[in-house]
């Protein structure tokens, strides 16, 4: 398919202009505006998405935190919307970029943890010692809890990274290995075709399942600091 | 014909100032990070042995 399994994650340049910015924009074009009050089939269809989606994340939140609410609607539709173009073939992902994963996580986290700090000094600050330990364990366990704040928009952005690339990858692999089993063996490629089946749908079920676990990661770190 | 655009000036003045921050702290890791691979790039074209370090 590829000449090398790296292809598929190259910058795609258009005459030596990376066109990743026209790519990142793209999938806006695929959601049209609802312009009026009672719309058409497919607006009606992801208007009635989105308030699922919306009220399911957020009627947890108080009504400080509702604020972010369509902050973390974008985030959602974008993710899936880029994830679910990038498994078509010969397709670009932004979201499996580790640079672009670490634009969305760092400004998002920073500002629930910013926000915390502002509007609830105390509590912001007692989240980082959990509920009845031990007095000797104290300083070790704030520690802990720092780096483990500071660890967590690494985490967001490297998880969605790496769940996408990896999904992309095994799927070359494995189809790769199904054309090269054709010539040698018909059974064990029709095995391999077979777990490349499975591994279609799961990945198409990864690409809902990260976009909805990045955003409910943010709207829990909201959760503390609001 | 109905308007249902949601003034946007609110989110952008009152609610994202946080993320703003945010933003700014990640121009600052971007900043950092491109500065030392520029760095290493140019410590690579003028002394290769310098840019590997002295074994």
């Amino acid at each position: 398919m590829n000449e090398n399994l790296f292809t598929p994650f190259t910058i795609p340049m258009m005459l030596g202009i990376p066109i990743t910015t026209l790519i990142i924009m793209f999938p806006t074009m695929l959601f049209p505006t609802p312009n009026q009050l009672i719309n058409n089939r497919m607006i009606t269809i992801q208007q009635w998405l989105t308030k699922l989606t919306s009220k399911q994340l957020m009627n947890t939140h108080n009504p400080k935190g509702q604020t972010w609410s369509l902050m973390f609607i974008s985030l959602f539709l974008f993710i899936t919307s880029t994830n679910l173009l990038g498994m078509l073939p010969h397709s670009f992902t932004p979201t499996a970029q580790l640079s672009m994963n670490l634009g969305m996580a760092i400004p998002l986290w920073a500002g629930t943890v910013v926000m915390g700090f502002r509007n609830k000094t105390k509590i912001s600050l007692a989240h980082l010692l959990p509920l009845g330990t031990p007095t000797f364990l104290i300083p070790m366990l704030v520690m802990i809890e720092t780096i483990s704040l500071f660890i967590q928009p690494l985490a967001l952005a490297v998880r969605l990274t790496a769940n996408i690339t990896a999904g992309h990858l095994l799927l070359h692999l494995i189809g790769s290995a199904t054309l090269a089993l054709v010539n040698i063996s018909l059974f064990t490629a029709l095995i391999t075709f077979t777990i490349l089946t499975l591994l279609t749908i799961l990945e198409f079920a990864v690409t809902l399942i990260q976009a909805y676990v990045f955003t409910l990661l943010v709207s829990l770190y909201l959760q503390d600091n609001t | 014909m109905l308007q249902i655009w949601v003034p946007r000036k609110p989110y952008y003045v009152h609610v994202y100032q946080e993320i703003w921050g945010g933003m700014g702290l990640m121009g600052f890791i971007v900043y950092k990070v491109k500065s030392a691979g520029t760095r290493s790039n140019a410590l690579k074209v003028l002394s290769p042995e310098s840019a590997h370090g002295h074994h």
